[in-house]
Order: C-alpha cells, then structure tokens, then sequence
C-alpha cells in the first residue's frame, strides 16, 4: 500500500533507547543436548563443541558453544501460557508468536507501529568469548536506533536496531549483538 | 569449493599473519543444498515460530514469497562460525556485520566466502579486515558484509583468550 504518512511517529521516536532489564537470556544453562541440537542446525561438526578430550588440548581447555547458542531463543518460562495456542487463538493468520505475552524478563516494550510484517535486515555482532557449558547467559537489550526508509512504492517502513549484550554469571562479556529488523 | 569434517578442523593448522594478503580469497564452505528440513530444524532448535520458515502456503500465498526461506538468524550463527573456522585454532572472529540482502530458499546452495581487503598490525597481533557473504549457485550475494579477524604472528604473541580489543 502506497502512504505519504510517516511512520517514525513520536511515540515510535521515544522508545529509542529504552534499555530492559538485566535478565537471563533465553536458552537457560547452555546444556550438552541444546548445543547438540544448535551445532546440528547451523552444520558445524567442530569437535570443539563435544569432545572433551579434544577440547581438553585446545586453547580453550573445554567444551565451548557458539557465541550465539548463549543468547536469543524464543523458549518461553513453563509459567507462561502456550504461545502457540494464544496467538493463533487471537488471530488465525499471525505471522509469529511475537506479539503473545512472553512472560519473559528482560523484553523490551513493543514498538508502537501499525506495521505488522518483520524482516531480519542484518547484524554487527562483536565476539569475546565463548559460552561453556554450564553457563548461565545474561543479557541486556537496548533500542540502539529506529530509522525510517520509504521503498521504491512510496510505501514507508522503519529499521528497528537493538543491540543486547550477552555476559555470563561470571560477568564476563561473550558478545554483543545489534540485529536490525525491517518493520513494514 | 570445500566442505568440511570434525577431522578436518580437529587437524586444522594455523594460518598466520603473514599467510594472507590484500586481496587474497580465504577458503571457502559449502552448505546445502539446503531442504525444508534442513530450515524446519533450525527454526524447532530456536523455537523461532515465524511461520514463512516452515509453512510453505502461508509463504507463498500470505506473503508471496517464492517458498518458505532460510532464517536470518540461521546465517548469523553460520557466517561468524565459518570465521571462526578460519582462524582456528588460535586466532579469533572479533566482528562480523552484514546484512540480509536476498533470500535462500529450499534447493539453494549456499557458499560462505572471505577476501582480504587490509591488514595491519596493532599490539603485536593480526588484524585482517574482509569482505564477507554468502552466495547461492546463481552468484546471488544474499548476506554481503565485512569482518574483522585477530591472528598470530609467527613468533609473536598468542591471540588473547577472552579477547582483548585494542585500546587504539
């Protein structure tokens, strides 16, 4: 649909730089069969990642996980509703579960569009350290940036950027990630 | 084009410093390829619910995609792990940015790929800057991008574990 009406609204403008709080990030304690499952996935048969007599002789002295398997993840607590369920419950066509209460610490507020579809535009991702296995992953989000672009339908849609740091219980920094995301 | 083995990057051996120039292309991966399962079982691992990686009519027909696609998510891990197999074993991914330019659906193949465009050397250590992406069996670049990797000299100190960004 082709609009002139800006969509970087005021209201969107003031969630830029809302910060959440420190929480534990979505995949828990980094276990051996969630990172069986996560190597699987994105095809990386490093035996860094589960053998520890290997892991033993490198540089790292144990099993390491992927940067990555440490944060992110949509699981939500066994406390909350079914996601699934209520979503589809609430509207048929939903394109995800994003908008179902997640019961989750550590959200940011929703940003407040009519602009229902999502895209993964890109990310900037700084690495330190890897998880172990055992850690519990924390982390922090923060709306770095919302910006406006207008396609070539005239049609207006925001990049929303957030980045989150991910430490662990040690308050060691594992990584930083700024996603952005195409809302339109 | 390579694949690769556990084997292979058990036995890896250290590129250095010195073993890469401006403009040199670093190995290359291949995935794929790439199936509906292959995408589905990213997508269950994560818990990521959206449904134009898993419902094939509601990506073609809702949103009027080509098929259901391969996850950003999914390139973000896979793009920094293929870094990652670059430096090994002693060298370190620092940063890695790209962005989500094309799609990758079922039937893609996918090759990962680096060039070198600078190096410099700060505090002792190997900093290589690349271009990075991701390209399908038609040349399309769906995930262009740039990287900044940290290797050892020869002779020189060891690469810094947790990482230690310069102060410069």
């Amino acid at each position: 649909m082709t609009t002139s009406a800006t969509k970087l609204t005021p209201e969107v403008k003031s969630v830029i730089g809302a910060t959440s709080e420190f929480t534990e990030a979505g995949w828990g304690v980094v276990n051996k069969e969630g990172l069986r499952r996560f190597t699987h996935a994105i095809m990386d048969p490093d035996p860094r990642y589960w053998d520890n007599d290997f892991a033993k002789t490198t540089r790292y002295g144990e099993v390491i996980a992927p940067h990555l398997h440490g944060g992110g993840g949509g699981r939500p607590p066994w406390e909350t509703l079914d996601p699934v369920s209520y979503t589809f419950r609430q509207n048929p066509i939903a394109d995800s579960t994003r908008d179902a209460p997640s019961g989750r610490q550590g959200a940011l507020p929703r940003v407040p569009t009519d602009l229902v579809r999502l895209l993964n535009a890109g990310n900037e991702i700084e690495m330190y350290k890897h998880p172990i296995m055992g850690d519990r992953v924390y982390s922090q989000n923060k709306y770095a940036n919302i910006i406006e672009r207008v396609g070539r339908d005239g049609s207006h849609m925001l990049i929303v950027t957030t980045e989150t740091s991910h430490w662990n219980q040690r308050g060691e920094l594992l990584y930083i990630n700024r996603g952005s995301s195409i809302r339109r | 084009m390579t694949t690769r083995t556990g084997e292979e990057l058990r036995n890896k051996q250290q590129t250095h410093y010195e073993d890469v120039n401006e403009g040199q292309m670093l190995p290359d991966y291949v995935l794929g390829p790439m199936t509906p399962t292959h995408i589905f079982r990213w997508s269950a691992a994560i818990e990521n619910w959206h449904r134009i990686h898993y419902d094939q009519d509601f990506a073609v027909y809702h949103e009027g995609l080509p098929n259901i696609l391969v996850n950003g998510s999914w390139k973000q891990s896979v793009l920094p792990g293929y870094l990652k197999d670059l430096c090994l074993p002693d060298g370190w991914m620092w940063k890695c940015s790209f962005q989500h330019r094309a799609m990758i659906v079922p039937g893609d193949t996918i090759t990962c790929w680096a060039k070198v465009t600078s190096k410099k050397v700060i505090d002792g250590l190997g900093f290589i800057e690349l271009e990075v992406g991701m390209k399908t069996q038609d040349d399309i670049e769906t995930c262009p991008g740039q990287a900044t990797i940290v290797l050892p000299l020869k002779g020189g100190r060891s690469v810094p574990y947790p990482f230690v960004p310069p102060k410069s």
